[in-house]
């Protein structure tokens, strides 16, 4: 050869192999980079918190013996206040502790000393005065824009006294809770030295005429318990009471009804009798957070029992103290408890169960400390006179490895399950993101479809490739082929207002014809190769047998279509869904894997389809030509030699058909209910992760949980997709070295 | 047209012709007979139908869609080509190796047997016994009996092709068509196949394609030369080659054409 068109050959063959090497590494990076993104989106899911002391000093302007009875911050963690024994209601700056302004409480007359106070929910302070009135006070703050000096932004802040509660007649209690909710309905409970234990609630009642009238009731009772109550505490709309015991019981109460307060129950929580030392709600009054004498931290709810009705339970145990528990609180804007020992405060979540953070200020004991309402800020006082502004970080306190894919049991549940239901209207919901059911529902989607796709797919292919005229495969595979091009959110639609409305109407029908059809299908074989043996039929060519097939099809859907209704009327009372759930306990969702399978199926099929043909029609003929030579029918060579030849390439074929269904949205997501439950019932839908991603990506708040949560779906869909293109390579190869040499 | 050959035939061509698809007539009407337990040799120039006669004979041609066969052949005195003929039955009487060696991708053992598993065959004894049997006809036995169980597809090339020819034999057919099953051999393999059809005519009835004229006088009993579709002469091998009565033969085997 020329050497100087050698030289160009060589080149040539460098430039090509260079860029195909290029070509292939870009694929792979790009498809790693990709992973790497979304990865990174989930990823701070599982960052742990973190606490950082912002500032620490000592109140500028407080009086020696001025004693601190609550304090609060704002949500900006700008200006905090304490709350003094003589009603003031001191601010000041959070970063440094100078003193800002100082506001007298309206309802104070200044004669009056406060003996106690308790925080609850938004900034509230319910206030205990030395003469037993009660009063529920509430600090605001408003950040503004002040036009007067530059536009400067600055925190206006406010006092609104929103209830006054009288004295009570039987003199000074021991123990006073009372709250006041959106309505203006009061409660107020006491405790009294001598045991007695009044509850007294007024109400706004509409009269015949439109005018409130408010009424009162005041009820009076002995407390039935072995210890004595030792922390009491109610829900913010005053109607459910719970009491706690130096014995280790709790005490259930109802508010709700004005002249009849029901003891709903009495538990002994500890069966060792240790003491309960705090009691409080989580935020959304649903659960009570529990701290005991010896450290512990627990959250309990009513759950309903088959033999005596509700029965306070313990659902969490959260991370307890080395130390007696002083207080418990709940976090004003989520499911998070904060618990105050010896030690310092515990910051925990109640779903996850995850310990978040634990603040201590050395060796100095914290005797007062306030959370912003986000979340982000604690302030506390020490009994040195320190104050410790604390910035927290806790960006998903919610989410764990656990709550991700272990069973949870939810507020309200009546056990731990696997649960998606990402957010509700309110802000006191307990958001459930268990991808466990997604996945689950992606898995079983994806196995109705391949039941129904792949058997069809490969005999469709089997047939065409081997058994059919080459002219009508030179139509029966573009037509195929086409299949696959049409856009699933037709097919979804279809599926959802066409399908599903169908098969929901003729279920008897379509399940007769699941049975009838493969029967006629044998039956006219069968009659068809006793047929082909005598004359006259034997000039009907081999490969028209579709001819004879398809009507025998059409005849037996048919059948099935009229005999249906009456099987069902017969078998199953009239109704087979009515039958369905009498019978299984299954409801019958209209949306269901049925038209799943169908559907999905329908955009499978032509991948299965077209790869498993090709590969059939790849292999040599020499090899059929060796088999039917033998004396081999057309079957055994299809069945023994041809099929384990073109195995490796039906194999990738319905891998890649399962990678498609695994990852298919638009149609799952028009055909299916979209319900997130674990039921492998063909009769009712599911949710999969892909059209979860497509569901609730939209709603979900950037860089929130849910948000992330998601792109964590969004890396397991991925890694599903890639273990399955892993195995089927691996499998592939191994029935290629086994049975290839082309 | 000579000689027809009448010692015991057991198939007998009556004026076959075969018309590919599109009436491309391959086969001009041939008139010819095989006498039993013995090797007849086809030869001819590239296109003049060789294959197609022979694949008449098991009837692949069957195939090919839209081709046309007339006139008759009879296998025993049976009309292969009549209404009630069992395919099926018949290419289990009429084995076939084919030019290009086929095994299935599967182990040794497999291969032979193939054809009396998908007989319906299930005694493992009677497998054993006609692998060995098979083999050793084939003359690949010794070659092959420590890795039956291995791939087919690790064997040599004439390893293979005596393969193929075991695995004709495996199911006991009357008649062994052979189409250039030497072609692709290099001559060692070549002789080791030769002497495989030398013993195997004591048993079994052989034809074979050839374009090799040596080959054909030295494994055949008779030769029949085929030119353009048509016989041109059929006789005793011997005779064919070192007396032939037409002037075509004579140039075909002297090397003056083909
Ligand atoms: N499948 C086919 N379709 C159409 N024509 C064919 C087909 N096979 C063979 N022919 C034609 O039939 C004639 C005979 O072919 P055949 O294969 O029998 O020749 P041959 O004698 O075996 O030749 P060779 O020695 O080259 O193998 C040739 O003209 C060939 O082109
Ligand atoms: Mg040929």
């Amino acid at each position: 050869m020329n050497p100087a068109f050698l030289k160009k050959v060589k080149r040539n063959d460098r430039i090509a192999r260079w860029v195909i090497t290029v070509g292939g590494m870009a694929i792979i990076f790009s498809v790693i980079f990709i992973l790497i993104l979304i990865a990174e989106v989930s990823l701070p899911l599982f960052l742990s918190p973190d606490k950082d002391l912002h500032a620490s000093f000592q109140l500028e302007g407080r009086a020696a013996e001025e004693k601190i009875l609550a304090m609060g911050v704002d949500e900006y963690l700008e200006t905090g206040y304490r709350l003094d024994q003589a009603g003031r209601v001191n601010f000041f700056n959070i970063a440094d502790g100078s003193a800002i302004d100082s506001l007298q409480l309206v309802s104070d007359t200044g004669s009056r000393r406060l003996i106690t106070a308790q925080t609850y929910g938004r900034l509230n302070h319910m206030l205990v005065w030395d003469d037993g009135s009660v009063t529920i006070e509430r600090v605001k703050f408003f950040p503004f824009f002040d036009e007067a000096d530059d536009n400067q932004r600055s925190i206006r802040h406010e006092l609104e006294h929103r209830a006054i509660f009288a004295p009570p007649s039987y003199g000074l209690p021991v123990k006073t809770m009372a709250r006041v909710n959106d309505e203006g309905r009061q409660v107020r409970v006491d405790l009294f030295r001598s045991g007695i234990f009044q509850i007294t609630i007024i109400e706004e009642e509409e009269s015949l005429f439109g005018a409130g009238e408010r009424v009162q009731e005041s009820h009076q009772l002995e407390i039935d318990s072995v210890g004595e109550v030792t922390a009491m505490t109610l829900s913010t709309d005053g109607i459910k009471l719970y009491l706690g015991t130096s014995k280790g019981e709790i005490l259930r109460w109802d508010l709700s009804e004005i002249d009849h307060p029901v003891l709903e129950e009495t538990t002994q929580a500890f069966l060792d009798q240790r003491e309960i030392t705090a009691l409080n709600m989580v935020f959304g009054d649903v659960s009570l957070i529990v701290g005991d004498q010896q450290g512990g931290v627990s959250t309990w709810f009513p759950v309903r029992d088959a033999d005596v009705g509700w029965k306070l339970t313990q659902i969490h145990q959260l991370h307890g103290h080395a130390h007696a528990v002083q207080d418990v609180q709940p976090s004003p804007h989520d499911k998070s408890v904060l618990s105050i020992a010896a030690d310092g405060i515990n910051v925990s979540h109640m779903t996850s169960e995850r310990f978040l953070v634990n603040i201590a200020n050395g060796a100095e004991k914290i005797e007062a400390f306030a959370q912003s309402t986000r979340g982000n800020g604690i302030i506390t006082l020490s009994d040195h006179g320190t104050v410790q502004s604390w910035k927290l970080d806790i960006p998903h306190p919610e989410v764990s490895l656990k709550t991700l894919f272990g069973k949870v049991w939810y507020e309200g549940y009546p056990e731990p399950t696997w649960a998606w239901q990402s957010s509700a209207g309110t802000d006191d919901y307990e958001p459930k993101l268990s991808l466990t059911p997604l996945i689950f529902g992606t898995l079983k989607g994806t196995f109705y479809a391949m039941l129904f796709a792949v058997p069809l797919a490969i005999f469709g292919a089997i047939y065409t490739s081997q058994f059919a005229r080459p002219k009508f495969k030179g139509i029966i595979k573009p037509a195929v082929e086409v299949m696959a091009a049409i856009p699933t959110v037709i097919i979804g639609f279809l599926a959802a207002l066409w399908l599903a409305p169908l098969i929901e109407r003729s279920l008897g029908s379509m399940f007769l014809s699941l049975i009838l059809v493969p029967a006629a299908l044998m039956l006219s074989i069968a009659l068809w190769q006793g047929a082909r043996k005598l004359s006259p039929l034997k000039q009907v060519e081999r490969g028209y047998e579709f001819l004879v097939i398809a009507p025998v099809i059409v005849l037996a859907v048919a059948i099935a279509a009229i005999l249906g209704p009456g099987l069902e009327d017969w078998l199953f009372a009239g109704d087979l869904k009515q039958w369905l759930f009498n019978e299984t306990g299954t409801r019958y969702d209209p949306r269901n894997c049925i038209i799943i399978a169908f559907a999905m199926g329908f955009a499978v099929i032509p991948i299965i389809f077209t790869i498993s043909e090709d590969s059939l029609s790849n292999v040599p003929p020499s090899l059929k030509a060796a088999s039917l030579a033998l004396g081999a029918s057309r079957w055994q060579t299809v069945w023994r030699v041809i099929l384990p030849s073109a195995s490796p390439g039906i194999f990738a074929g319905t891998m890649i058909g399962f990678g498609r269904a695994v990852g298919e949205t638009m149609i799952v997501l028009m055909a299916t209910g979209n319900t997130a439950i674990m039921d492998l019932s063909i009769f009712n839908g599911m949710r999969p992760l892909s059209a979860n991603i497509a569901v609730e990506i939209p709603e979900a708040p950037v860089d929130g949980s849910l948000y992330r949560t998601l792109f964590l779906s969004a890396v397991i869909l991925f890694i599903m997709t890639f273990i399955v293109n892993t195995v089927a390579e691996i499998v592939r190869q191994r029935l290629r070295a086994k049975y290839g040499r082309f | 047209m000579t000689a027809v050959i009448n010692e015991n035939p057991i198939i007998q061509v009556n004026n076959l012709k075969f018309f590919y698809p599109g009436d491309a007539r391959a086969l001009h009407g041939i008139d010819l007979s095989f006498p039993e337990k013995n090797v007849t040799a086809l030869i001819g120039p590239s296109g003049c139908g060789k294959s197609t006669l022979l694949r008449c004979l098991n009837r692949m041609n069957d195939l090919i869609d839209g081709c046309r066969v007339e006139g008759e052949i009879t296998l025993e005195g049976e009309n292969i080509y009549g209404k009630n003929t069992d395919i099926i039955e018949l290419r289990r009487r009429v084995g076939m190796v084919f030019q290009k060696s086929n095994p299935f991708p599967k182990s040794i053992y497999e291969n032979v047997i193939y054809g009396l598993r998908i007989a319906g065959e299930k005694d493992k004894k009677l497998f054993d016994e006609r692998v060995e049997k098979s083999l050793k006809a084939a003359a690949l036995w010794d070659e092959v009996k420590d890795r039956l169980q291995e791939s087919a597809l690790g064997l040599s090339g004439g390893q293979m092709q005596r393969l193929c020819i075991a695995r004709a034999i495996a199911v006991n057919p009357k008649v062994i068509l052979m189409d250039e099953p030497c072609s692709a051999l290099d001559p060692k393999s070549t002789a080791r196949v030769e002497e495989t059809i030398k013993d195997l005519r004591d048993d079994f009835t052989i034809i074979i394609v050839t374009h090799n004229m040596q080959q054909a006088a030295r494994v055949s009993d008779h030769t029949a030369f085929l030119f353009e579709g048509n016989l041109i002469e059929y006789g005793l091998t011997d005779q064919l080659f070192v007396k032939p009565q037409v002037k075509q033969t004579e140039d075909y085997i002297t090397g003056r054409f083909g």
